[in-house]
């Protein structure tokens, strides 16, 4: 049984407009792509994992210190006194803890971590214990990744934003070499239901729909869209003419001066 | 108001009935088993008065029913305004504070009115319950700068450390009825440990000060506050040499309990040749005064004048015998 979730605040003609603002902005989105009908919207609480933990990292960095140096250069007119800036590297070891929360993974086969990533964030401060009363007259989706999977996938994620946070940690005027061993410590992973608007369009009949997702919370959209090579050989096109055209241009003012 | 639970498994900081997570290191409160993988089950809640299937409406952010356009109110984050939970009591009636005021303007030194005594005219006097928090943390800080100790061939040269702390009654005001000064004067004067009953002040006039922040919201300032505390700390004892820069601290809290409580005091204002001046005396100890007193224009005229007199005849003297 899930344990929390985030109820709709996003209605079906909010999701829609959504979804066409988003794809309006696509400059290289397949042509015709904006005035086709969307297949179908449907509003699904998709299933995931809250994770929370503490981090605890041992690094090892090299820091970067800048200082001003004097040098005397001599040549042939004489010396010269000359301002250079160099730089001194100082190693530095020591532990980073840290308490990490509201890193939130898929749980569904279907829906990849990619794809909630864009349509995130939520807003973990109305989250709800989790009631049927909130899936009445909507569909969800049962949990199709096995909780070790979603662990890794959170584990993951926890990594990264740990040497984000240890870049951050360093002192110095830069850093090379960061090196860090990190534990996670008293972890925990809560089903939570997240809702999103799950949009089809097919929009080419050999080729598989496009799917675009709507945070069923704050209506960002996001989606893996089409490359369109058609709209990318016309920039092309009208790229070199308008380099032919000046190109010849100078060349004929080049001719009309001479 | 909402209850306490036990403490936190992970960290043992205070829960409350309303908290779905812990506040300071998110631990879901009463869980479900953890990892599970049972399917979802849906049932079919029907409307209170026409027995209709309710559905989730998003305009609504609850479920309506479609017929009679019932709502059915869900179970919401609770974020009540803080209450305070225990009051400290007031040790002397207003006669004495009274008394402690005169005593003070008569203490003030050389510097104020001579008439201040007797010309000072007392407003009001009015006995105030201002609003706190008393926090106990244990917190651990790691933490990068750099400082000129150990500096080679640049000025500075990086360091790290770490410090375990505990913060036992760190008072961190929550009201508005008294400035951030006026109370960190008056913490020392409070003995936290003498609170009268939690049912309400015995005090039959003292006004109660409200706490105007909601809990998420207070909960933020007190981590706030210890995280300032904290970094206050290591800034000031841990780092070595006699100059920093690239201070960077990360903060795990291991374990927090605040309490709301209610802090005694008598605030005054007098009046002196037509201006309003303030003064706050500590409800527990009288002796604990802070306020606002008028100059002599004269007496401080007449210091400067018989300061520049010496120093003109000092100098006087000076050249004479150089002379």
């Amino acid at each position: 049984m899930p344990v929390f979730a985030l109820g709709f605040a996003v209605e079906r003609e909010a999701a829609n407009c959504a979804v066409r603002n988003w794809i309006r902005s696509r400059r290289m989105a397949p042509f015709g792509l904006g005035k086709m009908a969307v297949e179908r919207l449907s509003g699904v609480y998709l299933p995931a994992y809250l994770y929370s933990a503490t981090a605890n990292s041992r690094y090892e960095a090299s820091i970067a210190e800048k200082y001003k140096k004097l040098r005397l250069d001599r040549d042939d007119d004489g010396a010269s006194i000359r301002r250079s800036e160099e730089t001194e590297y100082r190693d530095l070891a020591g532990r980073h803890v840290t308490s990490l929360s509201d890193i939130l993974v898929t749980a569904s086969h279907n829906v990849r971590n990619e794809e909630i990533e864009v349509i995130e964030p939520y807003e973990l401060s109305r989250l709800r214990r989790y009631t049927p009363a909130l899936l009445q007259g909507w569909s969800a989706e049962e949990v199709s990744l096995s909780p070790e999977i979603c662990l890794g996938h959170a584990r993951d994620e926890a990594r990264a934003l740990v040497t984000r946070l240890l870049h951050e940690f360093m002192p110095g005027d830069g850093v090379r070499s960061l090196r860090h061993h990190t534990e996670f410590e008293e972890e925990s992973i809560d089903l939570t239901l997240v809702p999103v608007w799950i949009c089809t369009i097919r929009y080419h009949p050999r080729k598989p729909p496009l799917r675009i997702l709507v945070n069923g919370q704050t209506a960002k959209a996001g989606g893996r869209m089409p490359f369109s090579w058609g709209k990318l050989g016309l920039v092309l096109l009208a790229s070199a003419a308008v380099l032919a055209a000046a190109i010849v241009g100078l060349s004929l003012l080049g001719k009309a001066f001479l | 108001m909402s209850q306490q639970l036990p403490p936190c498994l992970r960290c043992q900081s205070a829960i409350e009935t309303d908290d779905l997570r812990c506040p300071v290191c998110y631990l879901a409160i009463n869980r479900a088993p953890a990892l599970p993988a049972a399917a979802i089950r849906v049932q079919t809640l029907r409307c209170r008065s026409c027995g209709a299937a309710l559905e989730y409406r998003a305009s609504l952010q609850a479920p309506q029913c479609a017929f009679c356009g019932g709502v059915l109110a869900l179970e919401e984050k609770v974020d009540p305004v803080e209450q305070a939970e225990r009051y400290l009591p007031f040790i002397f009636d207003r006669q004495a504070a009274t008394d402690a005021y005169r005593q003070w303007l008569g203490q003030l030194g050389w510097f104020r009115p001579s008439n201040l005594t007797s010309n000072a005219r007392l407003e009001s006097l009015h006995a105030l319950w201002w609003i706190g928090w008393v926090v106990n943390a244990d917190v651990l800080i790691t933490w990068t700068a750099d400082s000129d100790a150990g500096a080679q061939r640049a000025k500075w040269a990086p360091h790290s450390g770490e410090l375990g702390t505990m913060f036992d009654g760190l008072v961190i005001p929550a009201g508005r009825g008294l400035t951030a000064a006026e109370c960190v004067r008056l913490i020392p004067s409070y003995s936290l440990g003498n609170t009268s009953d939690p049912a309400g002040p015995q005090h039959p006039e003292a006004v109660l000060e409200r706490f105007e922040l909601p809990r998420s919201a207070a909960r933020s300032t007190i981590l706030e506050t210890i995280r300032r505390q904290a970094e206050s700390e290591v800034q000031a004892q841990h780092i070595p040499g006699s100059r920093f820069r690239n201070f960077h601290a990360a903060i795990r809290l291991r374990s927090l309990v605040s309490r709301r409580m209610a802090f005694p005091a008598y605030v005054i204002a007098y009046r002196y040749h037509g201006r309003l001046y303030r003064t706050v005396i500590s409800g527990q100890v009288p002796s604990c005064i802070i306020g606002e007193a008028p100059r002599s224009v004269a007496k401080v005229i007449l210091v400067v004048v018989l300061a520049a007199l010496a120093l003109g005849g000092l100098a006087l003297g000076l050249l004479l015998q150089l002379r």
